[in-house]
């Protein structure tokens, strides 16, 4: 079985249709790149997938594990394992890291039937994945992602994913703004990751994070459409050719 | 006593109201002023009229003997605890500023011939709890504070209401910040229920190289008014931070005037305002540089919140500049929620209920969380808390 599959979705965003009969299919334990240019609808698929409220979708489905999830809030979908690990994660003064990422560990223990963490047991938690990260300590007390470099928002985003273990992982354009020691600890976060069930979505403009994360799938993404899938092989085709020279399938 | 009576009186019929000498000098200028008015410019935004509509019964103030306690207790306008060798005494006020801009504070003066006088010894770390105990009673005290130079002095203000109702407190300060030294002042208050209303007129004068903080944390529901008159020598500083949590049909907020009249002096005034329900916040403030104020820095704003549609805040901050040398800025925003730190808390499964609470927790802890001391920052929050989950 799918773990997700992305049904025929067309989507817009204000009156600008983006996605446009979008097909895909997500299977456990893989790791599936999403390659395309600029405004090919990269960010929008992921977007939708979270239920962001910038988009409509007007046609088609989603299914997570065979149910549609077009119809749950943001939330739902988070508690249900859908993780989104944004392209900018946007700072929020006075919401205290520790603070936020309790309540939401603890949010998805209570939906799972499990106990909450105390704020002693949260910490001895986080502070394991913050060392495993190369992450300072003053992340606990810091607002949440507020002055945080561009370095330290990427790493925060795999620090949630890590303790909040979803099952669908979306990264978007996790590299951008990384230098190579935080794109190999980020790569790292991620492969730890990989249990043979979980999914991974990886949109990236440029290939350099394959090298770090293995895909097993590349797909193409041109006007709102994926157009090609194939192996890691594409990568090296894109890599020379770029995204001109492929040709959609039938 | 129904104040409106005294609108549009003569200093005579004025006098004959108030029980007061016709020579006073604060009755020739509350004369001078009149009764506030929704015409008046300091309570355009604040429904005066409507206290003064109603007849209050007036307190006798005969002073209580004082019990020994670890602050100071205010009840209906009397002192009636404080700590062991706490120097309090009632006096006629020396000083009454000629130059307020709010007539109150001149009615609050005329009222109440004796006010509590305070010196703070030292270092002091002194709290003053204002309690109130009767219905429809016009409960009327001012209070003197003095420090001494070169001393670092807290006052934290907390108020506690009984079980009344309609009941409406004229209160107000006259602070004279000694040179070098520092005043920090934090009050705390959480208003509901109508019990009763509350304007508090302030003047504070600062002389050359004091500090004053000044924070006021504003809550809950009611009508209530700060108007505060702030005069700065040289060098001095004023540090003014206002935090409104309101809800239902709340008026209340802050008037204020802050007067660079020495060279070098430094004010940064800020506000925050989070406002739900069909509640009005207010925020009209006027920093003025005088001719006499070279080199002076100035910085103002103030940040809004809106919850709910029907909330309305009424923010106005105002530079009145009559020099070239000078730092100075000032600006104003309304908004709701950021919908992307929403969406941002939701996307890791946080409810939507839940993700506005810490929103909003978040920006009112960004002027609360400047409370340096920690148990005083703690009581502040158990009463954001008190306010904001009722």
């Amino acid at each position: 079985m799918k773990i997700l599959e992305i049904k025929d979705v067309h989507a817009k965003i204000g009156e600008k249709e983006i996605l446009k009969g979008l097909n895909l299919e997500l299977e456990p334990g893989k790791v599936h790149a999403i390659m395309g240019p600029n405004g090919a609808g990269k960010s929008t698929l992921s977007k939708t997938i979270v239920g962001h409220y910038d988009v409509e979708v007007t046609e088609g489905d989603i299914l997570y594990k065979g149910k549609s999830i077009l119809e749950m809030e943001p939330e739902e979908r988070a508690l249900e394992g859908i993780f989104l690990s944004f392209q900018h994660p946007v700072e929020i003064p006075g919401v205290n890291n520790a603070y936020f990422l309790r309540t939401a560990l603890n949010a998805k223990r209570k939906h799972e039937g499990k106990e909450e963490l105390n704020a002693a047991e949260f910490l001895r938690e986080m502070k394991k994945y913050l060392e495993m990260l190369g992450m300072k300590a003053d992340m606990i007390s810091r607002s949440l992602n507020e002055g945080f470099s561009g370095g330290e928002k990427k790493r925060n985003e795999i620090l949630q994913m890590l303790m909040l273990e979803p099952e669908v992982i979306i990264l978007d354009e996790i590299d951008s703004g990384l230098d190579i020691d935080a794109l190999r600890a980020v790569s790292e976060g991620i492969n730890m990751m990989k249990d043979g069930k979980r999914s991974f979505l990886v949109i990236t403009h440029y290939s350099r994070i394959l090298d770090y994360i293995k895909p097993d799938y590349i797909h193409v993404l041109k006007d709102g459409r994926i157009i090609k899938t194939a192996g890691p092989e594409l990568v090296a085709q894109l890599e020379e050719e770029g995204y001109e020279s492929i040709e959609e399938e039938a | 006593m129904k104040l409106l009576d005294l609108k549009q009186k003569t200093v005579e019929e004025a006098a004959a109201l108030l029980g007061v000498d016709p020579k006073a000098a604060a009755l020739e200028r509350f004369a001078a002023i009149g009764l506030p008015t929704k015409k008046s410019e300091e309570y355009r935004y604040f429904q005066i009229e409507k206290l003064f509509e109603k007849a209050y019964r007036t307190l006798s103030y005969v002073p209580h003997p004082i019990e020994e306690s670890d602050k100071i207790v205010i009840t209906d306008g009397m002192v009636t605890h404080a700590p062991k060798g706490m120097r309090i005494y009632y006096e006629q006020c020396q000083a009454i500023d000629m130059e307020h801009f709010d007539p109150l504070y001149y009615l609050g003066h005329l009222l109440s011939p004796h006010v509590i006088k305070i010196d703070l010894d030292g270092d002091a770390d002194v709290e003053i709890e204002h309690r109130y105990t009767q219905s429809g009673a016009l409960i009327n005290y001012r209070i003197v504070l003095l420090n001494q130079a070169n001393r670092h002095s807290t006052l934290f203000e907390s108020f506690h209401a009984e079980d009344i109702s309609d009941t409406l407190v004229l209160y107000g300060y006259d602070i004279f910040v000694a040179p070098d030294s520092t005043l920090r002042m934090l009050k705390n208050q959480n208003m509901h229920d109508n019990r009763y209303a509350m304007v508090a007129s302030h003047r504070f004068k600062l002389d050359q190289r004091a500090n004053a903080v000044i924070k006021s944390f504003d809550m809950g529901e009611d009508m209530g008014l700060q108007l505060i008159k702030a005069e700065l020598d040289r060098y001095a500083h004023i540090d003014a931070g206002h935090l409104l949590y309101l809800n239902n049909e709340a008026q209340r907020g802050t008037v204020s005037k802050i007067i660079h009249k020495g060279e070098y002096a430094t004010s940064h005034q800020e506000a925050k305002n989070i406002l739900d329900g069909h509640s009005r916040g207010i925020f009209d403030a006027l920093i003025k540089v005088e001719h006499s104020a070279k080199y002076t820095k100035a910085h103002q704003n103030s940040k809004a919140i809106l919850l709910d549609e029907r909330a309305y805040m009424a923010a106005k901050p105002q530079l009145e500049i009559y020099i070239d040398e000078l730092e100075a800025s000032h600006g104003s925003t309304t908004g709701q929620l950021d919908p992307k730190q929403l969406f941002y808390l939701r996307s890791r499964g946080i409810s939507e209920v839940e993700a506005r609470k810490m929103l909003v927790i978040a920006f009112a802890n960004t002027l609360i969380e400047q409370v340096k001391d920690h148990r005083h920052q703690e009581l502040i929050k158990q009463t954001f808390d008190e306010a904001f989950y009722r």
